[in-house]
């Protein structure tokens, strides 16, 4: 890996952020159903470590598209938590596998989202309140978790080996 | 290689089956659930200058929005509105007072005994004893 930003990464990176963004508006009609998984993974597995200059911009797009909430806090360690697990099994070729990760990942989305409310509640009533806001925030989400991950499973399944080949040419 | 690879994959697939039944009996057991039979339960209303309205109600009704419909039918002073989503009913009008994020910057936030919601009108039980309260608030 180059350690200098060349002009030609930066161009890449921002196409990576809109690609995301794009496929993010297009399936807002859909709950919990999102393309932003499968594309941190394969841009992950494609670029490397330059992955971690995508990450930061897509957040503060985010963020000033949609505004600063309680999700946006959220967002600042789960997607750089999902590219540094994919960063780590970034040699595995399987489709299968991915489908899988990403399954797992959209299914724990709600477990990892509540953190957040771990720390809200705590703020009034100690370790007890936190966990008092935070489990049935999350218990509550489970279906959700669920659609989440078959959405993931599936769509992985489906594009992995069309985009992997796209990006191997590229 | 190959065997690394199918090793890795059968693995994967275990944690999330684990995973899978795991969060499904978390939530069989600790989802909150609606109960049959009379209950007693208040509704109240803080408008957006802090005026609350009480409402006693003996209901039947097994989840929140059953029990507006009930008490919205037999006491003239209560009303509401709403539109159904993909999350249950988004409610956007209480008592003639509206309160919708895109054009109000406000919302109607539901409390039970004092607590945050979790659930939409539709979706929260009807526990005996319960205060489900509405509040009109700004958003930030």
């Amino acid at each position: 890996m180059q350690k200098r930003l060349t002009t030609k990464d930066i161009a890449v990176i921002g196409l990576m952020v809109a690609i995301i963004e794009t496929c993010k508006f297009a399936l807002s009609f859909a709950p919990n159903i999102e393309l932003t998984t499968f594309w941190l993974i394969m841009f992950t597995r494609r670029i490397g470590k330059k992955v971690a200059l995508i990450v930061p911009v897509l957040i503060l797009v985010e963020g000033m598209m949609y505004g600063i909430n309680t999700w946006w806090i959220m967002y600042l360690y789960i997607w750089p938590l999902l590219v540094i697990l994919a960063y780590l099994f970034r040699n595995v070729e399987s489709a299968l596998f991915w489908a899988i990760f990403a399954g797992i990942f959209g299914l724990c989305f709600g477990m990892l989202c509540s953190i957040t409310y771990f720390f809200i509640g705590m703020r009034d009533g100690g370790i007890i309140g936190g966990f008092n806001t935070a489990f049935p925030w999350w218990i509550s989400g489970i279906i959700w978790d669920m659609v989440h991950c078959a959405g993931n499973f599936v769509l992985m399944l489906i594009l992995y080996y069309p985009i992997d080949n796209v990006m191997k040419t590229r | 290689m190959q065997k690394k690879k199918s090793k890795i994959v059968v693995i994967s697939g275990l944690i999330l089956v684990a995973l899978i039944a795991v969060f499904t009996i978390c939530y069989n057991v600790f989802s909150a659930k609606p109960s049959e039979g009379s209950k007693n339960v208040v509704i109240e209303v803080v408008n957006s200058t802090g005026a609350k309205a009480d409402y006693e109600l003996s209901t039947d009704a097994e989840y929140l929005k059953d029990a507006m419909d009930e008490l919205a039918e037999n006491n003239d002073s209560f009303s509401y509105s709403g539109t159904d989503g993909d999350y249950g009913i988004m409610v956007e009008v209480v008592n003639g007072e509206q309160a919708i994020y895109a054009e109000d910057n406000a919302y109607w936030a539901l409390y039970v005994n004092g607590d945050y919601g979790q659930y939409s009108a539709n979706q929260q039980p009807v526990v005996d004893g319960d205060t489900y309260t509405w509040i009109y608030e700004k958003a930030n």
